[in-house]
């Protein structure tokens, strides 16, 4: 159940980016990861806790993302995917073979956070956290910014014309989708209680990019509905949870070509006939 | 070893590593090139390649040529079916969408391949992998020179083909204005299939005979593709002798620093090439201007 409501962070984050601000990001991961490995950095080095991790790691992965989008956003379409996914390649070689300062491919233990061991206490951080990022993207998305966001992704052109700083908004999606990211990493390296490095690989970016196309791109729901299925799947299946990263890929193939709006998309558009 | 013979090892071991790149380079450059279309699952094709081979001599016993063979038609049918399943019905769409099928493709084949042949790497054994040749100090395998020639021969066919025949011609018609190439009754549908067959079957022979030198694993088109997309963005997209340059400067470039500085920064060097190159000059070497921001 933690593990959904992780990822339902990481899923709804990402949509800002790819949804409403039209972008694509295979670094999503690499954000995690950032976050991830800061509060076990910190933890390790300086012995500090939970609450003062999580802002170090936000702020951490937040100004990650706006080194990477300050140049990468000038970028569109392909080149944009290419150096996310390079950013992405990078920073999963930099936390598997820096091994002195990360432990190259054993990681970093995590202690538990203290009031909240328990995995009943635990469940309730995660779960507020995800309340919380729903919440704000939800309103950061019906506010002015996500309405820029909307302009620059359905006409860039025009939206610069209109006298949008189309990049600043961009910059602005970019920033606060890997500051949660972030945020995610700083919950699942307590809940692990550890850290290596092939969690946050490009599989994991593209597991959560196919949770935000099935979920339906541009609507908080969608993604928020697609990091519960997915996460939820392997259980399903049972005895073919072996084949579940093949059925991901079929299900991003098949929900592209038949409906690139998203469960949730093609829903809310039957609605509102 | 002197430095100097040691220099020309490390130089030689690069342009056989960078031989693969071109070829699986290229494959990916005419099909952005010619359908604009970003294919992320073609380090699979590369990998199926692999795979093709070692099935094709272990289980049915094929030597060297018929082996090259089997895996070109097999990966070339693949490539068609894979623009016909996958890329058709996007195409003329949100360049996005392709990308993210291309992206699923490629999950659902590496773990396809996971199922099938399972996780044990596996080795394509030739004659000639044993074969010492020797070029003055350099010493080398049958194989990898194998690897080199084929490269020559299979670019210095494409560009022939591509400049003196009909179909290589309503390619680069394509290239330049789809609209144009249309109207003036080159079958675009048939264009497409046709550079998803030629770029598979190249991926596919790269995939083949690297099999022998290194060994093929699921995910051993993973990072592969990644260096290809290195050397097309260094290259030019689009640009076939962009792609040549690039895939034999990365090759030589990895087998140096691998050398001379250490193999755990090798593979990082190219990403930080592409970073660096969408910054200054985003079109590559040898690209045509293509659109930016």
């Amino acid at each position: 159940m933690v593990m959904i409501f992780i990822y339902v962070v990481l899923a709804v984050s990402l949509d800002l980016v790819m949804g409403w601000a039209g972008q694509v990001s295979f670094a999503h991961a690499a954000f995690f990861g950032i976050g991830a490995y800061t509060t076990a950095i910190m933890q390790r080095d300086f012995g500090t806790g939970f609450w003062l991790n999580l802002p170090a790691a936000m702020v951490m992965a937040g100004l990650c993302g706006f080194l990477l989008g300050l140049p990468a956003l000038r970028l569109r379409g392909h080149f944009l995917a290419i150096v996310t996914i390079a950013f992405q390649t990078i920073v999963y070689l930099a936390l598997s073979q820096w091994t002195s300062f990360t432990g190259g491919q054993y990681g970093i233990e995590v202690s538990s956070v203290s009031g909240f061991a328990s995995i009943e206490r635990f469940y309730y951080l995660a779960f507020g956290l995800s309340l919380a990022t729903v919440v704000v993207s939800w309103l950061v998305t019906h506010s002015r910014l996500g309405m820029a966001w909307q302009a620059v992704r359905d006409d860039e052109v025009l939206a610069q014309a209109i006298g949008l700083n189309t990049t600043a908004s961009k910059l602005a999606a970019f920033v606060l989708a890997a500051a949660f990211a972030g945020a995610a990493g700083v919950l699942v390296a307590h809940h692990i209680r550890g850290v290596t490095p092939d969690d946050f690989t490009i599989l994991t970016s593209a597991t959560i990019v196919a949770m935000v196309v099935i979920g339906g791109r541009g609507t908080v729901w969608g993604p928020l509905l697609g990091a519960v299925v997915f996460m939820a799947l392997p259980e399903l299946l049972g005895a073919a949870a072996r084949y579940k990263l093949i059925i991901y890929g079929l299900l991003m193939i098949v929900m592209v070509t038949m409906m690139p709006q998203g469960v949730f998309g093609v829903w809310a558009r039957r609605r509102q006939k | 070893m002197n430095s100097l013979n040691l220099f020309l090892q490390f130089l030689a071991n690069g342009v056989v590593t960078g031989a693969a790149y071109v070829l699986v380079a290229i494959g990916l450059t005419l099909i952005f090139g010619i359908l604009n279309v970003v294919n992320f699952a073609h380090g699979e094709f590369y990998m199926l390649g692999g795979y093709a081979a070692v099935t094709a001599s272990a289980v049915l016993g094929f030597p060297l040529i018929p082996t090259l063979v089997v895996t070109v038609v097999f990966l070339a049918a693949f490539g068609m079916a894979a623009e016909w399943l996958v890329f058709r019905p996007i195409s003329g769409r949100d360049p996005n969408n392709a990308i993210i099928a291309s992206f699923g493709l490629s999950i659902l084949l590496q773990n396809g391949a996971l199922v099938v042949f399972g996780a044990q790497p596996q080795t394509w054994k030739t004659d000639l992998a044993e074969l010492p040749v020797q070029l003055g100090p350099v010493f080398l395998t049958g194989q990898r020179v194998l690897i080199v020639l084929i490269t020559v021969v299979l670019v210095a066919a494409l560009l022939l083909v591509l400049r003196y025949t009909w179909t290589g011609r309503a390619l680069r018609a394509m290239a330049q204005h789809p609209v144009i190439a249309q109207i003036s009754g080159v079958n675009v549908r048939k264009v497409a299939v046709v550079t998803f067959a030629i770029a598979s079957a190249l991926s596919g022979i790269a995939g083949a005979l690297m099999s022998s030198v290194f060994m093929v694993q699921p995910t051993s088109g993973a990072m592969l593709v990644m260096k290809a997309f290195t050397v097309v963005i260094l290259g030019g997209m689009g640009s076939i002798g962009g792609t040549v340059l690039a895939g034999l400067g990365l090759g030589t470039v990895e087998a140096m620093v691998s050398g001379y500085v250490g193999n755990e920064i090798r593979d990082m060097i190219g990403f930080l090439l592409v970073i660096l190159m969408l910054l200054v000059r985003p079109r590559g070497l040898f690209g045509q201007s293509t659109e930016r921001s």
